[in-house]
């Protein structure tokens, strides 16, 4: 749940939106402050007027004893909760409903005493002296007061639905347009898997940004593919064009065969020229292979591979000719060895072309040892080690390039594209390939 | 056998047509593809010989629309490609065996052989025998003359393979295929050990050669 929300948080749109709804939320609460202070602000003017009114009445009445018959008068009339009226007679005495006279002239913002606690609430109060005395005219600020609720009641009212939805439509184009990065992932994994056919479809929903990087994605892919197919049929004009003559003239050498003296002179040349031919044609197919390897369409087909068994396999097949040139091979597998996802012929033939180049290159007596364990949970290491003379530092990124031999192989069988051809496998499948020194030898490391 | 070779490089189909006469079969060659198609629906092959790029009618083609027919007529295909996507596609398409170019044409006959007597008459048999050689299959053991051979068992893998296929050639890279499921060319001479390390105990101590080597094509039992 964390996890999933942590991921939602750092897609685009939610952020757009939360953006979004803390924009709005500031700019509302803004406009309804201002609004709320011009609003108060009128309603106190219009309070002040109304107490200047109040006040002229009373200035109307000729001396101090006629004002305090109006205030008794009015006070009587007068809600205490509203309006409080109150008047210090010259003589000290105290007319009104309240006691809220205040010394200075002018306006005040008043509490009505403790113990008349039922009339709390502030009041607008002006003070003025009037014939010798002093009087003083409230009215309740609890309609300004009000407004504040009326104001909080418009936010609520307002704003937290435009937020919860603005917050929800984030959410939702969060995680629509988390399922369309996802297709246009998906595709690019097939893509990188070597399947080229894959595209990314563009659903009408989606945005514009997205379906125009899936429509430059799917243009990509298919210069690419194109690029490949252009590759398969240069090769396949080259095999067919190549291989149709070596066919012709390995079939008519066959008939040769049969026409001259078996044991002559000519039959040893015949046969000498067919082994040509034969060796020929393993190199047109061992470059046409490299090439087809290197495209990486093979990945398309990838399984899981048991190459502790296609070990096993091989090793019991070079058994009895290692045995014959005075060889030993050993193969070592660790109790737990996981399986390498793959093409299993193109592996096996990569721990083939790997003992195959241990047995050419080593003296008789050389002991050849595959090992096979992990160099990390679930990640396959395999070593195929000898004790012969090994490779020379320096040459030894050389011989995984095509056709590069050894001087001091030039004699044996071989046609320097068997360890490029392990590389190219051993890239096919993401595995890390060293060649190191077994002390004395060469030690094989590839690491899946 | 009849046979039906659709080449389009003559002396290719020439030199087939010519071997698998010799052999004693009957053979039409065409050299395209739109030809083929119409010499293979008329029916009557044991097994079509199949050049993969043709003119007129490519071979992938040409196999797919033969399989839409219907036809169930052996077929081994003939590439100058030879990769794996190449024979996946090859085997997809409805081909039963697959041969990549240059091969040499014991390969070919011993192919079209194996091909032609499928399915095997031997499954269930109980007892293989050639000659004084005898393998009891459910006992796993070997005798010869009457004495116990002691086989290791790939050994035994590989001579039950071949009494199966008693009288029938089995070229290198077909005892790789069955026996070992090994479908690349492993280049040194890893079958020609194991037949010689079988011989030692198989045929070594008698006098009469069970397993025969067949000159630029691979190995057989005495019929």
């Amino acid at each position: 749940m964390t996890a999933r929300l942590a991921e939602l948080w750092r897609s685009m749109p939610l952020r757009l939106a939360l953006l979004l709804v803390a924009l709005f939320t500031a700019v509302s609460l803004l406009s309804l402050a201002a609004s709320y202070g011009f609003t108060q602000r009128s309603f106190e003017q219009a309070m002040r007027a109304d107490l200047r009114q109040d006040l002229a009445g009373f200035r109307a009445a000729p001396n101090a004893r006629a004002v305090a018959a109006l205030v008794e008068a009015e006070s009587r009339e007068a809600d205490p909760n509203r309006m409080v009226l109150s008047y210090i007679a010259p003589s000290g005495r105290i007319f009104g409903n309240g006691a809220i006279a205040r010394d200075e002239a002018g306006f005040h913002i008043i509490s009505l005493d403790r113990d008349r606690a039922q009339y709390d609430g502030a009041y607008l109060s002006l003070t003025d002296r009037l014939h010798g005395g002093i009087i003083t005219v409230a009215r309740s600020r609890a309609e300004i007061e009000a407004l504040g609720g009326v104001f909080l009641n418009i936010l609520l009212i307002s704003l937290l639905p435009t937020a919860l939805i603005a917050l929800s439509g984030g959410l939702v184009l969060a995680r629509r347009s988390k399922r369309h990065v996802e297709v246009v992932g998906r595709a690019l994994d097939r893509m990188t898997g070597g399947d080229l056919g894959a595209r990314v479809v563009v659903g009408p929903r989606w945005s514009d940004d997205l379906a125009q990087i899936g429509g430059k994605l799917n243009q990509m892919a298919t210069a690419q593919e194109a690029s490949v197919t252009a590759l398969k049929q240069v090769s396949s004009d080259i095999a067919h064009d190549l291989k149709t003559p070596l066919q012709r003239v390995a079939l008519q050498l066959e008939d040769l065969e049969g026409k001259v003296p078996p044991d002559s002179e000519e039959a040893e040349l015949v046969a000498r020229t067919r082994a040509e031919v034969a060796d020929m044609g393993h190199v047109f197919q061992a470059l046409l292979q490299l090439a087809q390897v290197e495209a990486g369409s093979a990945r398309s087909r990838f399984a899981p591979v048991d190459l502790a068994q296609v070990c096993q396999t091989l090793v019991e097949v070079y058994d009895p000719s290692a045995g014959d040139s005075g060889h030993r091979l050993t193969l070592e597998i660790a109790a737990v060895v996981p399986k390498v996802r793959g093409d299993r012929a193109l592996l096996g033939q990569m721990v083939s072309n790997l003992i195959e180049n241990a047995l050419r290159h080593t003296p008789a007596g050389s002991q050849i040892t595959i090992r096979l364990s992990q160099h990390a949970a679930g990640r396959v290491w395999l070593q195929v080690a000898d004790t012969g003379p090994g490779i020379p530092v320096k040459e030894r990124d050389k011989v995984l390039d095509r056709l590069y031999r050894l001087d001091r192989s030039r004699n044996t069988p071989g046609n320097g594209l068997g360890l490029s051809l392990v590389a190219a496998v051993a890239a096919l499948h993401g595995a890390e390939l060293v060649l190191g020194d077994n002390e004395p030898g060469l030690k094989v490391d590839l690491r899946f | 056998m009849k046979l039906l070779v659709i080449e389009d490089d003559a002396t290719t189909g020439r030199y087939i047509a010519k071997g698998l006469r010799e052999e004693g079969h009957v053979v039409d060659l065409v050299a395209d593809g739109r030809e083929g198609l119409i010499a293979a629906t008329a029916g009557g092959h044991d097994v079509l010989i199949l050049d993969r790029m043709l003119p007129q009618v490519d071979g992938l083609t040409l196999l797919k629309t033969l399989r839409g027919a219907g036809s169930k007529v052996p077929v081994l295909l003939l590439t100058a490609m030879g990769d794996v996507d190449d024979r996946i596609e090859g085997l997809r398409a409805g081909a039963d065996d697959y041969l990549a170019k240059p091969f040499v044409f014991g390969e070919l006959s011993a192919r079209v052989a194996a091909l032609s007597r499928r399915p095997q008459a031997m499954e269930t048999e109980t007892v293989l025998r050639a000659g004084d050689l005898e393998m009891n299959l459910i006992t796993r053991t070997v005798t010869r003359a009457g004495q116990v051979l002691d086989l290791l068992p790939r050994e035994f893998a590989l001579l039950e393979h071949l009494l199966r296929r008693k009288g029938r050639v089995q070229t290198r890279t077909m005892l790789l295929e069955a026996v070992w499921d090994i479908g690349f060319d492993p280049g040194t001479n890893v079958v020609e050990t194991h037949i010689s390390r079988l011989r030692a105990k198989v045929d070594r101590p008698f006098d009469k050669e069970i397993i025969q080597t067949v000159r630029g094509a691979g190995y057989r039992i005495a019929a």
